[in-house]
C-alpha cells in the first residue's frame, strides 16, 4: 500500500502502529514461552515449588494490559477520525466546486463497478477524477454485498443493496491505480477490477465532455438503428 | 474362563449381545456421544483439509485454471461449514461432553436423551452438506451474505442444503449445551464447588452458556434466510423494508461466539496440562476462571469488529474497537497465567504439553494480529484482505488442531487405555508447526502489503503476491500431512498403543480416579472433594498414612532401653 490521499496516510500509520502492537505482543509471548520451556525441562528432578497465585504481580500485569488497550484505543479514535477528515479541494484541482466535493456514484454490479458523473456521463471499469480534487464518492449495489476498494486512495468501503456508504478522497498525483472488489459476490469476484485515473483538471473536463458525446453519438445510433427497424 | 479379579457383585447388568456399534449408535451415555463427536470431527478435518488443499492449488500460481470459479467457491463454502461446524465446534464439544462428566465426579449426565439427540441432528447435518455434492454445494461463501444467498442470485439448492446443514448442526450443539450446564450445574461431587471446578470443567460450562446464548441468534438467521429463499419473506431484501445488514449482524453474533468458544475450550484444555506436566497448581486460578467468562461476554459483544467497512455509524465502529480492544486484558491475563504456571514448574515434555505449548504460541500470534484488525481505520485498509484469513486462522489452528491435539493426546489414555505414540506426535507436532507458518504468514504479508483479497478464486500477475501465495500453498500441503500424522496416530494407537494404566500423567482431577477407559457408570466410589486438586490430596493423605506407620515400625523395632 502506498498512500496517495490524506486518508489513506492516517490509515497507514494506523496500521504501522496497529503491526507495532501486534509484533509487540508476539515478541512478548514468545520469548516468554521459549525462556520456561528451555529453562524448566524436569531434567532439574526436583518438586516445584506449588505456588497458587500471586496478587500483586497480577494486578501489575492486569494494569499494564489495561495501559496498552486504552493507549491503542486512543490512538485508534484519533487516527480514524483524523482519516475520516474530509479532505479539501487544493489550488490544481477543479475550481468550478466552490468547495464542495466532486460527487460520484459508483454503482456496484455483478461484476463491475459503474461510474457516475455529475454531467451524466458515465463509465465502467475505470473511474476518472481531478488530481488534488476532493472527491465525494457514494457506494450503491444493484444486486448484491461488494466492497470497492482502491487501497493507495481511500478506505474500504461496502455498497449495500437499499443502503448508501460513502467515501472521501483527493489523489495527490496523477496517475492510475488499481483496485478490486473485496467481498465475495459471485463467479467472477475475482475479476470484478477497477482503476481510478486521476488526471489534471483539464483533462478531466475533457474528458466528461467527449464520454457524454461518444454516449450521446452511440444512443442517437442506438435510436436510428430502431427507428429503421433494424436491432441495435 | 480365568476367574474375575474382581468382586463378583454386578452392577452393570447382563452384558450386551449387541455388537459394538449398535451399542454406540443407540447409546446415551455421555463417553459414546463424545468419542462419536470426536472422531467424527477428525473426520471432517480431514475432509475440510483436503478442501483448503485444493484450494490452495488452484492459488498456487496466478490466474491458475485448476478449479473454475464456481467449483473454487463451492470448496470455499464446504470448506468453512466444514471446519467451523463439523470439525472446531463439534472437537470442543465431544472432548467437553466426554471428559468433564468424569471431572466432576458425576456418573451420568443430567439430560442423556438431549445430548443424544444433539448429535444425531449435528450427523444429520452433516449428511446434509455432503449430500450436496449430489446436486449443488453453496457458492455463498464461509458466510452467505444475502442478497447472494438469496434465491435471486444462487437459485439452486446448495444455500438450501448449507442452511439446513448449519442449522441441523447448531440445533444439535444447543442441545449438547443444554445438558452440559444442565450436568455441570447440577450433578457435581460432594464438596465440588464452582470454585474448585477443573478449569476444563469451568470452561465447559461457559462455553455450553455462549453456545446456548448464540446459537439461537444463528438458527433465527438461518430461518429468515430460508423463509427469504422459499416463502416470498423480505427479511434481508432491500428495497421491500429487509435488510441486508441484518443478517450480518445476526450471523457475525454467532461466529464471533463460535471463535470465542473454541479458544476458551482450547485455554480450559492448555491450562489442565499445563498444571499437569509442570507438577504445579494453575497459577491465579480464580483469574484465569474469572478471564475466560470475560472473553465469552465481551468477545461476544465486539462481532460488529466484522463490519468495519459496512455503512454503519462510526459510533458503532468505535464500539467494536472498544470491546475488541478490552480483550487484550482477558486474553492476556489467561496467556500470562498458563505461562507464569510452567515457569518455576518441572516441565516433562510429553506430546500433551508440546501440542499446549503450540496452542499458546499460535493463538497468541492469531489474537495478536486481531489487535490490528479492531484498529477501526487499520481495519479500513485490512478488513478482507488475507491478512484476515492468516489471523484467522493462527488463533483458530491455535485453538482447535494445537489446542484440540493436545486435548486428544492428554484424554486418550482415558479413553483407550492406550497412550498415542509419541515419536509420531511430535513429527506431526514440528510438521503442523512449519505447515501453519510457511501457509500463513505469507499470508499476513500478502494482505497487509498488497491488499490481496480474500475468497477470490484467482489472483493476477503483476500484483506481487505470487511468492506469497506459492509459498503458502506449499505450507498448506505440509500443515495437511502434519496433521494426517496426528489423525493416524489416533488411529493406530487405539489398538496398538503403549498401555497406559488408569493415570499415566498422575493426573490431579476426578477423572483420573476412575478406571481408562471408565465403566459404564463412570464412578464406584468417590472421594470427598475439599480442593481443586482433590488427587493430590488423596494422595498426599496416602504419603502421609505410610510415613507415619514407617515411623511407628521405626519406633517399635527400636530396643527397649
Amino acid at each position: 500500500m502506498a498512500p496517495h490521499s490524506p486518508g489513506t496516510d492516517q490509515i497507514d500509520t494506523l496500521l504501522w502502529i496497529g503491526i507495532v502492537a501486534a509484533g509487540l505482543l508476539m515478541v512478548a509471548v514468545t520469548v516468554a514461552l521459549l525462556y520456561v520451556v528451555r529453562r524448566f525441562r524436569s531434567e532439574r528432578g526436583v518438586e516445584p515449588r506449588q505456588l497458587l497465585s500471586g496478587r500483586r504481580l497480577q494486578f501489575r500485569v492486569g494494569a499494564v494490559l489495561t495501559f496498552f488497550a486504552a493507549v491503542l484505543f486512543v490512538l485508534g479514535i484519533v487516527y480514524t477520525d483524523n482519516a475520516r477528515e474530509r479532505p479539501t479541494t487544493g489550488d490544481a484541482g477543479l475550481a468550478s466546486l466552490k468547495g464542495e466535493p466532486l460527487k460520484i456514484k459508483a454503482t456496484g454490479q455483478q461484476w463491475l463497478w459503474r461510474y457516475d458523473y455529475p454531467n451524466g456521463a458515465f463509465s465502467y471499469y475505470k473511474l476518472v477524477v481531478p488530481v488534488d480534487t476532493a472527491v465525494e464518492l457514494e457506494l450503491l449495489s444493484t444486486d448484491v454485498v461488494h466492497t470497492w476498494n482502491v487501497a493507495d486512495l481511500a478506505r474500504k468501503a461496502d455498497a449495500v443493496p437499499g443502503k448508501t456508504n460513502r467515501v472521501f478522497f483527493s489523489a495527490d498525483e496523477e496517475g492510475s491505480f488499481k483496485g478490486d472488489s473485496a467481498t465475495l459476490s459471485g463467479q467472477a469476484y475475482a475479476s470484478m477490477r477497477t482503476e481510478v485515473e486521476a488526471v489534471s483538471a483539464e483533462e478531466y473536463e475533457e474528458f466528461l465532455e467527449t464520454q457524454l458525446k461518444d454516449i450521446e453519438t452511440a444512443q442517437d445510433r442506438v435510436v436510428d438503428l430502431i427507428e429503421n427497424g433494424e436491432t441495435p | 474362563m480365568s476367574p474375575s479379579p474382581r468382586p463378583e457383585l454386578v452392577t452393570d447388568g447382563f452384558p450386551s449381545k449387541r455388537p459394538r456399534w449398535q451399542q454406540l449408535a443407540t447409546s446415551a451415555d455421555h463417553k459414546d456421544v463424545g468419542q462419536i463427536l470426536i472422531c467424527g470431527a477428525l473426520g471432517f478435518l480431514f475432509i475440510a483439509l483436503i478442501e483448503l488443499v485444493l484450494m490452495r492449488i488452484q492459488l498456487l500460481v496466478p490466474e491458475n485454471t485448476f478449479l473454475d470459479p464456481v467449483s473454487f467457491n463451492r470448496m470455499l463454502s464446504l470448506y468453512g461449514a466444514s471446519a467451523i461446524f463439523f470439525f472446531a465446534l463439534p472437537l470442543a464439544l465431544g472432548l467437553f461432553y466426554y471428559v468433564t462428566p468424569l471431572q466432576i465426579g458425576a456418573r451420568s449426565t443430567a439430560l442423556p436423551r438431549l445430548g443424544q439427540i444433539g448429535l444425531g441432528l449435528w450427523g444429520a447435518g452433516a449428511v446434509v452438506l455432503y449430500a450436496g455434492f449430489t446436486f449443488t454445494p453453496s457458492e455463498a461463501g464461509v458466510n452467505p451474505l444475502p442478497p447472494l444467498s438469496e434465491v435471486a442470485f444462487l437459485s439452486n439448492n446448495g444455500v438450501d442444503a448449507w442452511v439446513t446443514a448449519t442449522g441441523l448442526a447448531t440445533l444439535g450443539f444447543l442441545f449438547l449445551s443444554i445438558n452440559l450446564v444442565a450436568t455441570l450445574r447440577t450433578m457435581r461431587a460432594p464438596g465440588l464447588a464452582w470454585r474448585r471446578v477443573p478449569v476444563f470443567a469451568w470452561a465447559a460450562a461457559v462455553s455450553a452458556w455462549l453456545m446456548v446464548v448464540v446459537g439461537p441468534v444463528l438458527l433465527a438467521a438461518l430461518t429468515m434466510l430460508m423463509i427469504d429463499r422459499h416463502y416470498d419473506g423480505i427479511f434481508f431484501a432491500d428495497g421491500a423494508g429487509g435488510a441486508p445488514l441484518l443478517w450480518q449482524h445476526l450471523s457475525w453474533i454467532f461466529y464471533t461466539g463460535s471463535y470465542m468458544l473454541i479458544l476458551i475450550f482450547a485455554f480450559g484444555a492448555i491450562a489442565e496440562i499445563v498444571a499437569t506436566f509442570a507438577r504445579k497448581p494453575l497459577f491465579n486460578r480464580t483469574v484465569v476462571m474469572a478471564s475466560l467468562a470475560a472473553i465469552a461476554v465481551i468477545g461476544t459483544l465486539a462481532w460488529i469488529q466484522n463490519m468495519l467497512t459496512a455503512p454503519i455509524g462510526i459510533g458503532w465502529m468505535y464500539y467494536g474497537m472498544l470491546m475488541a480492544l478490552a480483550l487484550i486484558v482477558p486474553f492476556g491475563l489467561v496467556i500470562f497465567n498458563l505461562i507464569a504456571t510452567l515457569a518455576g514448574g518441572t516441565l516433562r515434555m510429553r506430546a500433551p504439553l508440546l501440542f499446549a505449548i503450540g496452542a499458546i504460541f499460535s493463538i497468541s500470534i492469531g489474537l495478536a494480529a486481531e489487535v490490528c484488525h479492531s484498529l477501526v481505520a487499520a481495519a479500513w485498509h485490512l478488513k478482507n484482505t488475507t491478512d484476515a484469513t492468516a489471523s484467522t486462522h493462527f488463533a483458530l489452528i491455535g485453538g482447535s488442531v494445537f489446542g484440540g491435539f493436545a486435548a486428544l493426546h492428554y484424554w486418550f489414555p482415558k479413553m483407550t487405555g492406550r497412550t498415542m505414540g509419541e515419536s509420531l506426535a511430535r513429527l506431526s507436532f514440528w510438521t503442523i508447526l512449519v505447515g501453519l507458518l510457511l501457509g500463513f504468514v505469507p499470508l499476513f504479508l500478502a494482505g497487509t502489503e498488497q491488499g490481496q483479497v480474500i475468497d477470490a478464486y484467482k489472483y493476477f500477475d503483476g500484483t506481487g503476491v505470487n511468492a506469497y501465495n506459492l509459498i503458502a500453498s506449499i505450507g498448506v500441503f505440509i500443515l495437511f500431512i502434519g496433521i494426517v500424522l496426528t489423525i493416524v496416530n489416533a488411529i493406530t494407537s487405539r489398538e496398538n498403543g503403549a498401555e497406559a494404566g488408569h493415570d499415566p500423567w498422575g493426573g490431579e482431577t476426578l477423572e483420573w480416579f476412575t478406571l481408562s477407559p471408565p465403566e459404564a457408570h463412570n464412578f464406584d466410589v468417590l472421594p470427598d472433594v475439599r480442593s481443586p486438586r482433590p488427587l493430590r490430596d488423596i494422595r498426599e493423605a496416602i504419603g502421609n498414612r505410610t510415613r507415619r506407620s514407617e515411623q511407628a515400625t521405626a519406633r517399635e523395632s527400636q530396643p527397649v532401653a
